[in-house]
């Protein structure tokens, strides 16, 4: 079976070697050999010292986050993640717009990627001529290899007008007379909004979350696989019967994964989101992100306050995504550990 | 067993939709592709001439093209390389060599982990408090440095991996000779696994290349043709940023020229990797 | 235990069978005829062919594009390799159980329903009583009956073998197809395999693929013998075990190779 590689840069490239090889005596694996002869010490240490550095980086992130926006906090306190006003010339900030606009936009990325990404990953498995395979897999995966500044110019010169003639209009005379669902189709169809960004984020995450499911499907036995089609199930019903059941963990671990993405995208969402800082129902109307307003504003901004806030939302977006991530790793090394039998 | 014809259509029904549905999501992921190249190479294309490489950033109106831009991004993301390689193969070779089983190890890997997948705007806040704060202006190597940060984890996982795959076997058999460790780990491991590094800083040099947010806060831009990295320096994917956002239409096609340029190097790189990696393995 | 009667019936039988795995032929010139309500076992060292022999009678190999096969193999009378059959139909009728045990991820309730599922809609009563039946059958209902909603992955290794027959046979196939079915498993389990064969040649062609002679001997009525995918000797079990007439099978049986 080929082996699937994850676009670099992913959590789950881990997974190329879920094996792992019987491990060298420690007797033969010298910790650091402190008056060892030669360059021994010094190549230990400058590997060593290289590691700590990530560490480094990664409390000093978090450390410069909570320092600068420290006088936001101060000034706001903790309602300054409820409060939706946002207003450079009072001084008076709130998180409530960005926040909900990273949570919606996300949200709407993962319904609609993930279904299409389990689709790609699934038609690739099972369904794909042995030739292609390759050929697809490497298509998919340079979807995930476009910086997001191109989905950012291509969401606004091409699926903005697309939004805004045609999809927009039609939805919002099919559904937004209903009663209830109808609320999040409200308004003029400006193209971009809340919607738009959200399927631009889908198409972003589905590679990464086909991959990895790709990966998990890979962990599937062989005999669990000729004994489910040899009850005579279809291919449909060993997707959702069997494989999916199987996967499950790695598959929520993938999803996790394009979630966290969607999260901190920051380029695609600024060019299509409109950024107003409102909460409204409408998936049409203009909103923002947390990454959004960073870009957007950060180099417009004056004033202590402003720049404290900004900072603040910044400390916001990392503490989200870092507790995703780690659930993400948590699901994807249980995953990993079902070794084929 | 008797076989319900009834039961035996339904299903038959909905593998067919289903799968009809697999090969629509297919279609449609591919179909996004080439609808964002076809875009770029419309709009891009259109507009390439020997003056985008030739001139700098014009004023709204007036001719002009992104050699500033196409320098400081080059620039930029030298420098970040150069300073993430090292770096970032002894990190990986600390993981997969003294620390597979630390605690140490451990926490590093999380880090890495978390900062593979983190969002890249957070790293441009970090180096914006860390470097242009205390420095005072915005600057060239802030740019780098938060670059460098984001192409570390890519570099730092793939050594890690790549050097895991080197059989335990041919480590002891050198050790056995009475190689040191040090040089084991540079003439064995590094060799054995140096097609896979090379992939990964490929990999890492594809995605530092496209990256805009981290550059907003740290480098920030430059309408003249500066190339001092001591300054505020411009960068292709800021320059696309702010003329495609503007309302002035030779700007937003030198975007589009920008967006091309960009996504060509990208992909070249990206596929470079992929074939590279292949071909050694 | 070694029926010899001439009113046996011959269920599935293999003429002119070619196999190929790409351009490698694996199986040359196979013709065997398989008895039904008796268990023939299907010998051989390793390579020979048995497994492959035995995934054809399932069309296993439509999975994998680049296998083929070509000949006749019949079951009743139709000719089950060529590409007009539906598979699926075919499947309800020949059931197949794995070297490696493997119960799907749902309840132990569900590992059963799930198959006949497939084919008939049973009231809840009749399912429930069609899931003691083989259970029991089995030899598994009085461990599980308490506990038919936990995963099927929850019981040991012997256990979800003998689930997997058990859902094997609740879809009433025809004819079973056993790969090496206890090699997997520790001697106690083995041995309730073993017994579970025993019943089932009662009532359906049972094929079984074994590397354990002593099993071979032990449990089934007749015997082929495989040899880098030709067949040399089919017999009853007793005339290969005390009399083979070809002298390859003597040196297998007597253990000087394979």
């Amino acid at each position: 079976m080929m082996e699937e590689t994850a676009p670099a840069g992913t959590m789950a490239s881990r997974n190329s070697n879920a094996f792992d090889q019987a491990k060298v005596p420690a007797a033969q694996r010298p910790r650091l050999v402190a008056f060892g002869s030669g360059f021994e010490p010094v190549f230990g240490l400058a590997s060593r010292a290289a590691a700590l550095l990530v560490v480094l980086v990664m409390a000093g992130i978090f450390a410069t986050l909570c320092y600068q926006s420290f006088p936001a906090f101060k000034t706001f306190g903790l309602p300054f993640i409820f409060n939706s006003s946002w207003n450079p010339v009072t001084d008076k900030f709130g998180a409530l717009p960005a926040v909900t606009g990273t949570l919606i936009t996300s949200i709407v990325a993962v319904v609609c990627g993930a279904p299409l990404a389990l689709g790609v990953a699934f038609y690739l498995n099972e369904l794909c001529p042995f030739r292609l395979r390759s050929i697809l897999t490497t298509t998919i995966e340079l979807l995930a290899a476009i910086p997001s500044i191109i989905y950012g110019m291509w969401g606004l010169f091409v699926l903005v007008p697309i939004m805004s003639k045609i999809i927009q209009p039609a939805v919002i005379n099919a559904l937004g007379p209903l009663p209830l669902i109808g609320a999040f189709f409200q308004g003029p169809p400006f193209g971009i909004g809340m919607l738009t960004a959200g399927l631009i984020l889908s198409i972003m995450i589905l590679p990464f979350i086909a991959s990895v499911s790709l990966q998990a499907f890979a962990t599937v036995p062989v005999a669990l696989r000729e004994a489910a089609y040899g009850t005579g199930a279809s291919v449909w019903e060993v997707c959702y019967r069997i494989i999916l059941p199987y996967t499950k963990t790695g598959i929520i671990g993938a999803i996790m994964l394009g979630l966290g993405r969607a999260l901190g995208e920051t380029m695609a969402v600024t060019f299509v989101i409109g950024n107003a800082h409102r909460i409204q129902m409408s998936l049409f109307a203009p909103g923002t992100t947390i990454s959004a307003t960073l870009a957007n504003e950060f180099t417009e901004a004056f004033g202590k306050m402003y720049l404290s806030s900004l900072l603040a939302l910044g400390l916001i977006l990392f503490a989200i995504t870092f507790v995703v991530l780690v659930i993400t790793r948590i699901l994807l090394h249980s995953a990993n550990r079902k070794i084929p039998v | 067993m008797k076989l319900d014809p009834g039961i035996l259509r339904k299903r038959r029904l909905m593998n067919r939709f289903m799968i009809g549905l697999f090969h629509l999501a297919m279609i449609v992921s591919i179909g996004v592709l080439a609808a964002i190249l076809i875009k770029l190479v419309a709009d891009g294309v259109h507009s390439l001439a020997p003056s985008v490489f030739t001139m700098s950033t014009p004023a709204p109106g007036s001719k002009g093209g992104l050699f500033n831009a196409i320098v400081g991004s080059v620039l930029v993301v030298f420098f970040a390389i150069l300073f993430a390689v090292p770096i970032g193969v002894l990190a990986g070779t600390y993981l997969a060599e003294y620390g597979r089983d630390s605690r140490f190890g451990h926490v590093v890997r999380f880090c890495n982990d978390i900062l593979l997948s983190a969002p890249s705007i957070i790293t441009g806040l970090f180096i914006y408090g860390l470097v242009v704060l205390p420095v005072g202006h915005f600057s060239g190597w802030a740019g780098a440095l938060a670059l460098c940060f984001i192409a570390l984890p890519v570099i730092i996982r793939t050594t890690e991996d790549m050097l895991r795959l080197v059989p335990d076997t041919l480590r002891e058999a050198t050790i056995a000779l009475g190689c040191p460790y040090w040089k084991m780990i540079v003439s064995i491991g590094w060799r054995a696994a140096r097609p896979g590094i090379v992939t990964g800083i490929i990999l890492a040099l594809a995605r530092i290349s496209g990256e805009t947010a981290p550059l907003l806060f740290t480098s920030l831009n430059n309408q003249f043709t500066s190339f001092s990295m001591n300054a505020p320096l411009s960068t292709l994917p800021i320059v696309i940023f702010q003329f495609a956002m503007s309302p002035y239409r030779d700007w937003q096609q030198l975007a589009w020229v920008g967006s091309l340029l960009i996504t060509v190097t990208v992909l070249a790189l990206s596929i470079f990797a992929r074939l590279f990696s292949r071909r050694k393995t | 235990m070694n029926d010899n009667s001439p009113e046996t019936k011959i269920k599935v039988s293999v003429k002119q069978l070619n196999f190929f795995y790409n351009d490698t032929l694996a199986l040359k010139d196979i013709s065997l005829d398989f008895p039904d309500r008796s268990v023939t076992a299907l010998i051989g060292p390793s390579g020979c062919g048995k497994s492959t022999l035995l995934r054809v009678l399932n069309r296993m190999y439509d999975l994998y594009p680049g296998q083929r096969a070509e000949g006749r193999v019949e079951v009743d009378g139709e000719n089950i390799i060529s590409p007009g059959v539906t598979v699926s139909a075919l499947r309800a009728k020949i059931g197949m159980v794995f070297q490696r045990p493997t119960p799907f991820p749902m309840s132990i309730y569900d590992n059963i329903a799930f198959p006949v599922r497939l084919y008939r809609r049973l009231p809840r009563q009749q399912m429930d009583e069609l899931v003691e039946e083989v259970l029991s059958k089995a030899a598994l209902w009085n461990e599980v009956k308490d506990k038919l909603n936990r995963s099927g992955l929850s019981l040991s290794g012997g256990q979800q073998q003998r689930l997997c027959i058990a859902r094997t046979i609740a879809i009433k196939p025809e004819i079973v197809l056993l790969d090496e079915p206890a090699s997997a498993l520790d001697p106690i389990s083995m041995g309730q395999i073993d017994e579970l064969i025993e019943e089932l040649r009662h009532e359906y062609c049972v094929i079984m693929v074994t590397h354990n002679l002593q099993q071979a001997s032990r449990v089934s009525d007749y015997t082929a013998f495989l040899y880098l995918g030709e067949l040399i000797e089919f017999d009853t079990t007793n005339a290969i075990f005390t009399s083979p007439k070809i002298k390859r099978t003597e040196d297998y049986i007597t253990g000087r190779f394979g």
